[in-house]
């Protein structure tokens, strides 16, 4: 028997919609500790790794170790039915092949269940070493969004390089040239706002602005981001959500050709 | 041609061997392509009113239209293709080209009883099976891809056999073919469809020959000797036996020598002096060059001298070349998007693992721990 009860409903909801749009389907893999979903997008250029532990929710219970493979834009569609300020509840059986969903309204008339048909996926897993990072970088959430949106006119990918000064964006196109400069925020009052810039080595890495616009769908998640950056390694941006866990995502680099 | 009736088993014993693709899913790639395959391909299909594509002076051009379009297609998605052109056959393919020239015949014959009625639909059928692949039609595509700097080479026998030794080797991604014997040479990974147009809207499927391996429960060797029972071109094979028949028999056998000794002959009689030896050769040690004496390079393309041989001497419109010509130079300026896999290593598919919902806790759980066991928590920033 699992059941995971989220009083924050709402949250879950934010989560499909960081990840629906980069995954058409993912397995949520269940276990004592929590729920974690590992899942690539189908070119395999990036991948989502969220993580919610038993903690962050308000009654958590798994008896075995489950694998529920779901389509996403059918778990989407019915997220969609729930309110904001539902609880959500997820229910299966031990082997079962469906999942139920269960929105209960804050003073509890009106309850509604639906019901979900698990899918067999096959998928790869991938195994992702433990790295230190040569740039860690934190930033507003919103901020980050703005600039892949604003910079993604301009060409199909994004320079990030980061230095001792700050962190500079930048992006080239058929119109022009945009850079964009963050200096690290010299006093800190609330550490949300804050650009933060941990560098034991100058990185500048290129990204394509497809993907990075698709993370920044997770910005309602967490006011705050963290990109971790080494050299010619996957780029990591990472979004806390409050109280229960992360979601990350990885995104390969695009690299100069040797063949050519 | 190929093997007989292979995908379709392949499809029923190891449906998740083969997996469907865009092919925008396949940037970055090297893809080896079977040359021969894909000129007989453009001679048959790319055609206006059922007449193939000429120049003024009346000279075929519709292979160097289909090699010109569907390779810029490739490299615009970031595909990097390198074409193998065939050899000489192999003494062995004796009978099965005696036996396509037979066909060749019937349907020259067929073609004249066809213009004698004015059926035009016939005309057409079999004028197309009339196709014939010249050396010249090699050579003028050679030239072409020359010129757009696309790396070519000449098999000194088979292409598929080449093709799979360029991916054997990794030098290349994937084998794009139709011809399914690519696996029985053994090919890891075989692309269809991907010459194919894109007004198909054909997705490509992949073959890995590993999960073919796995799933039906063979080794590369019975393999070989499956295929050689369904039927290949280098030799017959027992009448009276199909697809189903002669899985059953490999996998229970183990070899067609072993499968031989308790044939119950007289109703399944094998070919009489059967060479199923010397084709089981063939297909383990081609005559190829070997890999590591091949380098491939992509070169930019010299469009002057693509806009003088397309245009002044096979009579295509300029704006289309050149805007080809541009296609290929950004493609070839835009940096290459990384793949996750090339960095982080895949632990499991656990499809492989059966069903999913029987052993759940051995396989998907245990792994994503190890997977994500060091990062989970630690890495608080």
């Amino acid at each position: 028997m699992f059941e995971a009860r989220l009083v924050q409903g709402a949250l879950l909801k934010k989560v499909m919609e960081a990840i629906k749009e980069l995954l058409n389907e993912a397995s949520f893999d269940c276990a004592h500790s929590g729920i974690l979903l590992q899942a690539m997008d189908n070119s395999h250029v990036s991948l989502v790794s969220l993580n919610l532990r038993r903690e962050g929710f308000d009654k958590y219970r798994c008896d075995r170790n489950l694998v529920m493979g779901m389509n996403l834009s059918s778990m989407s569609k019915i997220l969609k039915c729930a309110s904001n300020d539902d609880i959500i509840t997820m229910k299966a059986q031990d082997n079962a092949d469906t999942v139920t969903f269960v929105f209960e309204s804050p003073k509890q008339e009106k309850i509604s269940d639906y019901e979900m048909k698990l899918t067999n996926l096959d998928q790869d897993h991938l195994g992702i070493p433990e790295t230190e990072y040569s740039c860690v970088i934190k930033l507003p959430s919103a901020e980050f969004a703005r600039i892949c949106r604003d910079l993604s006119q301009f060409g199909e990918s994004i320079v990030i390089s980061c230095t001792k000064e700050g962190v500079k964006f930048s992006a080239a196109g058929d119109i022009g040239t945009a850079n964009i400069k963050l200096a690290q925020t010299a006093t800190v009052d609330k550490e949300e706002d804050a650009v933060m810039v941990d560098m034991q080595e100058p990185v500048t890495l290129t990204f394509a602005c497809k993907y990075l616009n698709m993370f920044t769908k997770a910005t309602p998640l967490s006011p705050q981001v963290c990109l971790s950056m080494s050299p010619d390694v996957p780029l990591v941006v990472e979004y806390k959500i409050e109280d229960i866990g992360h979601i990350r995502y990885y995104l390969a680099p695009r690299i100069g050709d040797e063949d050519n | 041609m190929g093997i007989q009736g292979l995908s379709r088993l392949i499809a029923d014993v190891a449906p998740s061997a083969i997996k469907e693709n865009e092919i925008k899913n396949y940037f970055g790639r090297k893809v080896a392509i079977d040359a021969s395959m894909s000129l007989y391909q453009f001679l048959i299909a790319v055609r206006q009113e059922g007449n193939v594509l000429t120049s003024a002076d009346g000279e075929t051009t519709s292979h160097l239209m289909g090699f010109f379009y569907r390779t810029i297609r490739m490299v615009e998605n970031g595909i990097k293709p390198v074409y193998v052109f065939d050899g000489k056959p192999p003494t062995m393919k004796g009978g099965e080209l005696a036996k396509r020239a037979e066909r060749r015949d019937e349907a020259q014959k067929e073609l004249v009883k066809a213009e004698e009625a004015g059926n035009t639909e016939d005309i057409e059928k079999y004028s197309r099976r009339l196709v014939k692949v010249t050396k010249e039609h090699g050579l003028e595509v050679q030239r072409l891809l020359a010129l757009m700097g696309i790396p070519f080479l000449t098999a000194p026998c088979e292409a598929e056999a080449q093709c799979a030794e360029l991916a054997k080797a990794g030098k290349v991604f994937a084998v794009a073919t139709e011809d399914m014997d690519a696996l029985t040479f053994g090919t890891p990974v075989l692309l269809r469809h991907l010459t194919f147009s894109e007004a198909r809207k054909m997705p490509i499927k992949e073959i890995t020959l590993a999960k073919v391996l796995d799933e039906a429960g063979l080794s590369q060797d019975e393999f070989i000797d499956l295929c050689i029972l369904l039927g290949c071109d280098y030799c017959d094979s027992i009448r009276g036996i199909g697809p189903k028949r002669a899985i059953e028999l490999i996998q229970k056998n183990r070899s067609i020598d072993k499968l031989l000794e308790s044939l119950d002959t007289k109703k399944y009689s094998p070919p009489a002096d059967w060479p199923y030896n010397d084709a089981r050769r063939l297909f383990k040690e081609p005559e190829v060059t070997s890999a590591a004496e091949v380098e491939l390079k992509w070169n930019e393309p010299d469009e002057e001298a693509l806009v003088q041989y397309m245009c002044a001497e096979k009579g295509f419109n300029e704006d289309r070349i050149r805007n080809g010509c541009k296609k290929l130079y950004k493609a070839r300026n835009t940096a290459t998007q990384g793949r996750l896999d090339s960095f982080f290593k895949v632990l499991s598919s656990p499809a492989t693992n059966g069903n999913k919902r029987k052993a759940p806790e051995k396989n998907g759980p245990a792994n994503k721990k190890a997977k994500t066991g060091g990062g989970k928590f630690k890495r608080g920033k």
